[in-house]
């Protein structure tokens, strides 16, 4: 009886949890076609979202490319094939690095800060007076936020993916020894728009993914300032496993 | 809606209401100091044109509102008249239904059952879309402020203006400054919310709610957490705000006895979710009703468990 219970409830929590996810996923998909548009939010959610998380992710993919060229590096000399390093590590950063690392460290820090800001106004009554006001939450929160996560995200990952391509000829060049041309023929050989393309397109999925994640957690907030802390742990965490668990149906189907 | 016009020689309500088979023998109205009073706890009120209380013309009326969380019922059967140009104020315990009440009439919340009018308007039967509009004839001043915490105080004031207006900007300029003086806060346009005490913020709060000329003006709880001098001097705020503005509907929503009994016209006791006292602040002060007692001196010991 009691694991029935439990099922059910476990069940039904689940639907209702789905249908407040849709709901905000459609509503705000929807709302971006509807008027006010908030280009001063979006904007200024562009330059958080965006600007702010440059130089995070210039380090991270900096040292991604480093340390990915050096353990290549080992293992491909053990056959003579140090030529390959450099298309290796500019491929893995284009199509699959790149991405997801990029969508972890803006989950990590926007995606956060998003579920955290909503969800300290939901316990503090600023929805509240927002529907009060007659303003949309949906327009006025998450619209901004979701159309600006799914512009930036991709030029972070190109960003991580050009720094990170550098990272590895740094120490390609002053740590390995590898010349120019041992370096980039295999690059520019294997590297084509394509790939950089699919990274991009996943960098935008992963930023909407990010967003109505956040914009979720912070809405359906309860339960005053721990309830905010449990809306911003979740919504890092879901936002994460989501993200992985879609770039690997993405990268299975696009070709 | 024609009833809620007062009709000419009526005059306040004199005939008794519906009454449930459990209030039978008990008179509707009692004579009672100020003038007739309605102590009937469920008069039903859908009848009522004008107010007993004030004689002024009903704008906002409840018809036997239910209302529960869960398991929980908050409201249970509610019936409350609200007289157009005065200040009504809903008293009861913390968790008796008070700010429940007055997010069914913004819309907020939809009753399981029963019906309120806001004007001409049944808010019960009405889309969405429709809401929004009803919803822009009023202003709600939060129990904490409820101020945006990203934006200065002016932005705050201005924010449903900008919203919704199509006014200038000067123009928006000259009308918060103008309500920033009138509730004594001229110059403090660029601070942000945290630099702010919990008086001022109601202030702003209140200078937000009164931007766009509401019709109706609710306060949630306007004196909790004030120094009993900021109180005094927001229970003035209010009665200058009724006075300034000929006309505007305004609510209060308190447990403060002595404030209500300063400001309001009519004062309505909300207890285990239904109206079970209402008349002018005489009929609480002379009451002598033991829930009413308890409650206006504050007892321990009474009707209500603590």
């Amino acid at each position: 009886m009691g694991i029935v219970r439990q099922v059910g409830r476990n069940t039904f929590g689940l639907i209702e949890e789905f249908g407040r996810v849709s709901r905000v996923t459609g509503l705000g998909v929807l709302n971006i076609l509807l008027p006010p548009f908030r280009f001063r939010l979006i904007i200024r959610q562009m330059a958080f979202i965006g600007v702010q998380s440059i130089p995070i992710i210039a380090l991270t993919s900096f040292f991604t490319g480093a340390v990915f060229t050096l353990q290549s590096f080992r293992a491909f000399s053990l056959f003579g094939a140090e030529g390959y390093v450099g298309g290796t590590v500019g491929i893995s950063l284009a199509k699959e690095l790149g991405p997801t690392l990029t969508g972890l460290l803006v989950a990590g820090r926007a995606g956060s800060a998003m579920a955290a800001e909503i969800g300290s106004m939901r316990v503090s009554e600023q929805i509240d007076a927002l529907e009060a006001m007659a303003v949309d939450p949906i327009n006025f929160l998450v619209k901004p936020r979701l159309v600006a996560a799914v512009l930036v995200t991709p030029l972070l990952t190109a960003i991580f993916v050009v720094v990170g391509v550098f990272g590895s000829w740094v120490v390609g060049t002053f740590v390995l020894g590898m010349d120019w041309p041992m370096f980039s023929v295999r690059l520019r050989q294997w590297v084509d728009w394509e790939d950089v393309g699919g990274g991009l397109l996943k960098g935008a999925v992963f930023g909407a993914i990010i967003a109505i994640v956040a914009c979720y957690k912070g809405l359906y907030t309860t339960g005053g300032a721990k309830g905010v802390g449990i809306a911003t742990t979740t919504s890092v965490v879901v936002a994460s496993v989501t993200l992985l668990v879609s770039n690997y149906f993405m990268s299975a189907l696009l070709p | 809606m024609t009833s809620t016009e007062p009709v000419p020689g009526s005059g306040p309500e004199t005939a008794p209401d519906d009454r449930p088979p459990s209030q039978g023998g008990r008179s509707a109205l009692v004579e009672e100091g100020a003038g007739v009073v309605e102590v009937d706890p469920d008069h039903s009120g859908v009848h009522e044109l004008s107010c007993a209380v004030t004689g002024a013309p009903i704008v906002i009326r409840y018809a036997d509102v239910h209302k529960a969380f869960g398991t929980f019922k908050v409201l249970r059967g509610l019936n409350l008249a609200i007289p157009e140009g005065k200040i009504t104020a809903i008293i009861g315990r913390s968790g008796t239904g008070k700010s429940v009440t007055i997010k069914h009439v913004m819309g907020l919340l939809r009753p399981d059952r029963g019906r309120i009018w806001v004007g001409p308007d049944e808010l019960t039967a009405m889309p969405d879309r429709r809401l929004r509009a009803v919803r822009n004839r009023f202003g709600l001043v939060f129990q904490n402020a409820a101020l945006f915490d990203s934006m200065t105080v002016f932005e705050n004031v201005a924010f449903p203006l900008v919203e919704h207006g199509r006014d200038s900007r000067a123009q928006v300029r000259k009308k918060v400054g103008q309500l920033l003086a009138q509730v004594g806060l001229s110059g403090s346009d660029d601070k942000v919310p945290s630099e702010l005490s919990g008086g001022m913020r109601k202030r702003v709060g209140l200078a937000r709610a009164l931007i766009r000329d509401p019709a109706f003006l609710f306060y949630d709880e306007p004196t909790t957490g004030l120094d009993p001098i900021l109180a005094a001097a927001m229970d003035e705020l209010i009665v200058q705000t009724q006075n300034a503005r000929p006309g505007i509907t305004s609510v209060v929503i308190s447990h403060d006895m002595s404030a209500v009994l300063r400001t309001a016209d009519k004062i309505c006791m909300i207890v285990d979710g239904v109206v079970l006292h209402q008349g002018p602040p005489s009929y609480f002060v002379q009451s002598t009703d033991p829930l009413v007692r308890q409650f206006v001196e504050g007892n321990v010991d009474g009707p209500m468990k603590v």
